[in-house]
């Protein structure tokens, strides 16, 4: 009976503990924002610490898979429009703010080896300015979360 | 029940074929394959870590310290300095492999639950959650692992009902129905501990990673389709490829 209540307690405990914190607030710049300019509006504010969207994230999703995937260079894709997100690091690794930025949720299908094209895989591409930085198999991932919906 | 040695080369035998088919499939990768047919042979021996003497519980209380030591290494390396670090990674390492493992001797009875099949199944499902969220590995990948744990673990739950028959002197031994078991249910204490088994298998689901593309990759049609491509040779062209 301990036994089992221990395995089930630290089960819970170990799920339990698991919380993922909003990304702490960039430093806003004190000085200029509201003198003359006026003020900088949230959404844009918001954009800026993003960066800017990928424009040609369609051409760069497509060079990144076609080396990545096997048989990359007869995928099909799809695209979603870009959108913001962040991903923390995993646990183990200290659990900070890993990346953030703008992400393009991707729907890729490969053939296989006998020419058959497999049900699409969903990917969450995840970009730096114009440049991808990671892929992430699935539309879901306890550690990346989607600012935009 | 079969000794170390049988669970130990069955269970990697069962390992090694269903990460050479999920490799063979495109599910995994090459390094994910020899990962997944690790994590399935650890799983293979899992059970037995409740049976205070057995080798099974040296070797994953081994496994156990080494893995939180290195983890803790990981995490701490940027922060502390070499000494910091070996202290503190020692302090751990003796701290599991040790005080743990005597603590865990001490409150566990052998062929109690965890010789049961939803135990199997929690081990697959913690082993998913800590992949993601610990390591950050996507959903399929984190299952992979969760599944093979449970594959595993099923292995060597099977196996000890097998060794239960006695073939020479047909014959059932009184180990027959404690190994493969869905739950404990004799007396009170035994139904609360299978209820309490059972209601953290759907607690355990909400923070697990989505069972989508695991769904996708292995119990779908697609999936039985991808397998009968690579099961021969699709092409009838036998070692010419």
């Amino acid at each position: 009976m301990r036994q089992i209540i221990a395995i089930v307690g630290v089960s819970f405990l170990l799920v339990g503990c698991v919380q993922v914190p909003a990304p702490k607030p960039q430093a806003q710049p004190t000085l200029g924002t509201t003198i003359g300019i006026g003020s900088v509006q949230g959404s844009s504010r918001e954009s800026s610490e993003y960066g800017t969207p990928p424009r040609r994230y369609a051409t760069a999703i497509r060079n990144y898979f076609t080396t990545k995937l096997k048989r990359g260079a007869e995928a099909r894709y799809k695209f979603s429009s870009p959108k913001r997100a962040f991903k923390r690091k995993g646990l183990a690794y200290g659990g900070e703010l890993a990346w953030k930025g703008w992400l393009v949720e991707t729907s890729v299908s490969v053939p296989t080896r006998a020419g058959r094209y497999l049900t699409p895989r969903p990917y969450m591409v995840l970009f730096s300015g114009e440049q991808v930085v990671e892929d992430i198999l699935g539309n879901s991932h306890k550690l990346v979360t989607k600012v935009d919906k | 029940m079969a000794n170390f040695n049988t669970h130990f080369t069955v269970a990697s035998g069962a390992s090694a074929v269903v990460s050479a088919t999920l490799l063979s499939m495109e599910v995994v990768t090459p390094e994910q394959a020899v990962i997944a047919f690790g994590i399935g042979t650890l799983g293979g021996l899992l059970p037995d870590v409740d049976s205070s003497h057995s080798t099974s519980i040296k070797v994953g209380f081994n496994v156990l310290s080494l893995l939180v030591t290195i983890m803790l290494i990981f995490v701490k390396s940027s922060t502390y300095s070499l000494v910091e670090m070996f202290v503190v990674a020692s302090l751990m390492f003796v701290g599991i492999r040790y005080a743990f493992l005597e603590f865990f001797r001490k409150i566990s009875k052998h062929r109690g639950m965890f010789h049961s099949i939803p135990v199997a199944l929690i081990w697959g499902i913690l082993v998913a959650i800590l992949s993601q969220w610990f390591f950050g590995l996507n959903s399929l990948v984190s299952w992979v692992y969760g599944f093979m744990v449970t594959w595993g673990y099923l292995v060597h739950l099977t196996l000890d009902e097998i060794y239960s028959v006695d073939l020479g002197n047909r014959r059932i031994k009184k180990s027959s129905g404690t190994a493969l078991k869905l739950g404990m249910f004799k007396n009170k204490q035994q139904k609360i501990q299978t209820a309490l088994v059972y209601v953290a298998i759907p607690l355990l689901f909400m923070v697990a990673p989505s069972t989508d593309l695991l769904q996708t990759a292995l119990f779908s049609q697609d999936a039985w389709l991808t397998f009968k491509d690579i099961l021969i040779p699709y092409d009838g062209r036998w070692f010419f490829h």
